[in-house]
């Protein structure tokens, strides 16, 4: 693409016909994959014109090809020493700074040709975590299925999060936000504890922040304490009512307690909050099926299979639906939704417990 | 009728408290009192060696049984306790295990009138346990109608059949009645699957296994491979011949028509044709429920029952299973043990062959997804007519805090009060956690109360004696005539509870086969009981508060 781009922009320069006969040579082997060919060629040319950029821009390309970056840098520097608006150059030494290290140096090259993915690794090196995010966003919009911006989209994304969550350690020591990062941070560590400790504390602090009920009762959850849990999942609906995965999760924490109604209700809320969620739906219905409406767990069940579909919800959904027909005595039915479990069930592999 | 009673030994406690005005200052905090009081009685010093190694062999966190039986007829439990084994590290071949040294003898313990036990392993002929056999689990029955309760105990190696003399002594008579099994042997149990009259025995295998073959799993954790990581293997089922010889009809009866890795094994009649079925607790795959044809024949039927996997068809870690009706709806339901973030399986018995997942709706949702549990019983702990839950609890994983904080090795067993089919938790009376596995049932003093006793990895046995209370009771020993003389698979009903006689269930135990009943206020009964032989048997106005024991009927 560089050459084809070079190409066209060679045809307005004029060197001599010695130099663009080698020039023509270097192409040609570089085509062929033969770079050292290619390198003696282009050198040839900048001895013969020393002042054409082309033989430099190819020279430094060439040798990036054949991944010397130390030798392409000072013939891309001098290039654009000749030219320096020569974008192909630029983007080149771009990328050349940036493989030796020299992020910084690299990032006006980069910016000059608005190379905005390569621009963004740079400024991750650099420490311009915001940029980088911004520019590494832009890049993944016009090349969604790249892995490696996703991967630095990624790192530039955690590692503005860890400067932010830095920043506040380090100046609010004291805040609710400062316990609650702790928190998530042993919470993520699976240190429950510590993690309870934390979220205690910016409770204390400021107890009405939004979230900080979901997050330990998320840890009462972790360790099966599901009374803690449904006494912060239930603070958390007082605080944010309109908060669909409260709700969802105080249906869940009721549920394992075995009080279906009131599991019903809130599940039933966290549907109508944010329907078609199939982890709600699959609770409702067994909420359903243990509080004795065989019907509304049916209705809940077809939910979960018509939005999941072949997934693992789904063959437990599957499997759910061929009790209920078994104890209606609708053996066809049982049998058939067995059918569908096992099958959804070998596809898909079973995980087991942790051991 | 033919009953006689016995009455109780040892008069309950409260009783006497509630008359001192010491007492009245004490109320608030007996109104709390734990259950039981967990002590260790004189005599009994036994210590389970399971020898854990770093080389993780897979035994070495499965082991022991212990089984709760009158061996000499005198009216007091007895205790007999299954032991490991020494393991070297590595495990050089012949695997050995030291038996022949009396640290990992199994060992008999004889109830002494004053509650204290002493050690008759050696006068009994119990001292061998057979080099390369490392223990595991125990059943007891009386398998040829003697009158004295025989013992079968299993290994990883050969299983050992003790019959008992009726003079204190056992006789090994493995090889003449042919049940050495082989393999890795874990619960056992005696049943009369064909109503002949005489006990058969159903033993369980966990896997194929073996110390050449062992692995070492998780990574930098190093910890004891799950089941995944070994072949399944079938389950084996005797028939006794009734000459002191049993026959392997494995395949016959279709039960070696499927693989399990199978640790625990209850019996019960869940769909009321009169003959006794099995169920298999699992490790990390569907359970088995082997449905019993009638003709000698089995069907495996738990997926098509609803009791062969957990909410939503998730596999279990199935370990110990008890196959009792805890809601009093004449109807046995199953539990089944298991490891955390998977919940101890109910599976309630909806009548026409059908069970339903029930884990939540009674409770154990709440009690049991952070738990560990192997040992289980559904014995009626306050006597109040509901049979309540006691579960031998702690991981597999000695080193599982390692891995995941949240997780506990070493842990208090669960006592959970029944409340009209709920089980609530309550003290138990345990202190300190420890690493148990096996739990066996029974009532130790004679007061009408039910004990139990815990096997513990590298310790001591936990004893718990139940403290007692106010409430009424009665305990029912069957007699066999026409049936096997154990009476188990009889169906025997008391004032709207139901029991299905037998010793089988937990997890490698066995239980005092006596049939204990709560009748709470009531201060009579009415006892009726369907024999395996199909005779019915009823009993009026019985009082409460002794042993009764009911003779079978010669004649229908």
């Amino acid at each position: 693409m560089i050459h084809l781009a070079f190409c066209l922009w060679l045809a307005s320069q004029s060197p001599s016909p010695e130099a663009l006969r080698h020039l023509q040579a270097g192409i040609e082997a570089d085509k062929q994959r033969n770079v050292a060919v290619a390198i003696a060629e282009f050198r040839k040319v900048t001895e013969l014109d020393p002042a054409l950029p082309a033989g430099f821009v190819n020279l430094g390309q060439a040798y990036m090809e054949s991944h010397d970056y130390g030798n392409a840098v000072p013939a891309l520097k001098h290039a654009l020493q000749l030219e320096p608006n020569l974008a192909p150059a630029h983007l080149l030494l771009g990328y050349a700074l940036l493989a030796q290290g020299y992020a910084a140096q690299a990032i006006p090259h980069l910016q000059k040709v608005n190379e905005q993915g390569a621009l963004g690794i740079a400024q991750i090196e650099a420490g311009d975590l915001p940029e980088a995010v911004k520019n590494l966003q832009a890049a993944l919009d016009k090349r969604p299925n790249d892995p490696d911006l996703l991967y630095y989209l990624g790192r530039a994304s955690g590692l503005l999060s860890k400067q932010s969550i830095d920043t506040l350690l380090a100046g609010y020591p004291d805040s609710a936000r400062t316990h609650q990062a702790l928190a998530e941070n042993h919470y993520v560590l699976r240190q429950m504890l510590q993690a309870e400790k934390e979220y205690k504390e910016a409770l204390r602090l400021k107890p009405d922040t939004p979230h900080l009920h979901l997050e330990l009762g998320l840890v009462y959850a972790g360790a099966s304490q599901w009374d803690k849990a449904e006494n912060e999942f239930r603070a958390e609906t007082r605080l944010q009512p309109g908060n669909a995965e409260a709700s969802y999760r105080l249906g869940d924490a009721l549920l394992q307690q075995g009080k279906a109604q009131e599991a019903r209700i809130a599940l039933a809320r966290a549907d109508h909050l944010k329907p078609e969620m199939p982890e709600t739906l699959y609770a409702l219905g067994k909420a359903a099926s243990l509080s004795g409406d065989p019907a509304r767990a049916e209705k809940a069940w077809r939910e979960v299979i018509s939005v999941e579909k072949e997934s693992s919800l789904a063959a437990q959904a599957h499997f759910e639906l061929a009790g209920l027909y078994r104890k209606q005595g609708k053996a066809a039915e049982a049998e058939r939704e067995m059918q569908e479990f096992t099958k959804l069930q070998n596809s898909a592999g079973q995980s087991n417990g942790p051991r | 009728m033919a009953a006689s009673s016995r009455n109780s030994r040892r008069r309950t406690r409260n009783s006497h408290l509630l008359k001192g005005v010491f007492c009245l200052v004490l109320l608030p905090a007996l109104g709390t009192a734990a259950i039981f009081e967990v002590k260790l009685p004189k005599g009994l010093d036994f210590i389970l060696q399971n020898s854990p190694t770093p080389q993780k062999y897979l035994i070495e966190t499965m082991p022991g049984g212990v089984a709760l039986l009158d061996y000499n007829n005198d009216g007091l439990l007895d205790i007999f306790l299954v032991n490991g084994g020494r393991i070297t590290n590595p495990m050089h071949m012949p695997e050995n295990f030291d038996r022949k040294d009396p640290r990992y003898w199994n060992r008999l313990y004889r109830q002494n009138p004053d509650g204290t036990f002493t050690d008759v392993t050696v006068q009994a002929g119990l001292a061998n346990a057979g080099d390369g056999n490392y223990g595991m689990g125990v059943a007891v029955g009386d398998y040829d109608n003697d009158g004295y309760p025989d013992l079968y105990v299993t290994s990883y190696g050969h299983n050992i059949l003790y019959h008992n003399n009726g003079d204190g002594t056992f006789t090994d008579v493995t090889a003449k009645a042919g049940v050495a099994a082989g393999g890795w042997s874990t619960s056992a149990g005696f049943l009369d699957y064909d109503n002949d009259g005489k006990l058969d025995l159903f033993v369980t295998r966990y896997m194929e296994w073996d110390s050449k073959h062992s692995k070492i799993c998780g990574g930098e954790w190093k910890t004891y491979c799950p089941p995944e990581e070994f072949p399944a293997t079938t389950s084996i089922l005797y028939h006794n011949r009734g000459d002191g010889t049993f026959e392997d009809v494995s395949q016959r009866s279709g039960i070696a028509a499927r693989k399990g890795r199978g640790l625990g094994v209850a019996f019960a009649d869940y769909d009321g044709d009169g003959f006794t079925d099995i169920f298999v607790a699992n490790d990390g795959m569907q359970q088995f429920l082997f449905h019993n044809n009638g003709n000698g024949t089995f069907t495996e039927s738990a997926l098509q029952s609803g009791a062969g996997l957990s909410e939503g068809g998730r596999r279990l870690s199935g370990m110990g299973t008890v196959f009792q009706d805890y809601d009093n709806d004449g109807r046995p339901d199953i539990v089944v043990t298991e490891l955390p973030r998977e919940i101890y399986g109910v599976y309630h018995n909806e009548g026409g062959g059908l069970f339903s997942y029930a884990s939540l709706a009674t409770g154990l949702g709440a009690l049991t997804s952070g738990t560990s549990g192997w040992g289980v019983g559904l014995e009626d702990f306050n006597n109040d007519g509901w049979k309540d839950l006691f579960v031998a609890q702690s991981h597999v994983l000695d080193n599982v805090e390692q891995i995941d904080p949240s997780l506990h090795y070493r842990e208090i067993p669960l006592l959970a009060l029944n409340h009209n089919g709920r089980f609530e938790p309550v003290d138990s009376g345990a202190t300190l956690p420890v690493a148990a596995r096996g739990a066996g049932f029974g009532d130790l003093n004679n007061d009408g109360w039910m004990d139990v006793v815990v096997t513990v990895l590298g310790e001591h046995p936990q004893v718990f004696f139940n403290r007692g209370g106010k409430q009424h009771w009665l305990t029912v020993a069957l007699r066999g005539t026409r049936s096997n003389r154990d009476g188990y698979g009889a169906r025997v009903q008391v004032n709207g509870q139901t029991r299905f006689a037998t010793s089988a269930g937990s997890y490698l135990s066995a239980n005092d086969k006596r049939l204990p009943f709560g009748l709470g206020a009531a201060t009579g009964a009415t006892v009726e009981i369907s024999w395996p032989s199909g005779i019915h048997q009823k009993l009026n106005n019985v009082h409460a508060d002794q042993f009764l024991e009911v003779r079978e009927p010669e004649h229908p």
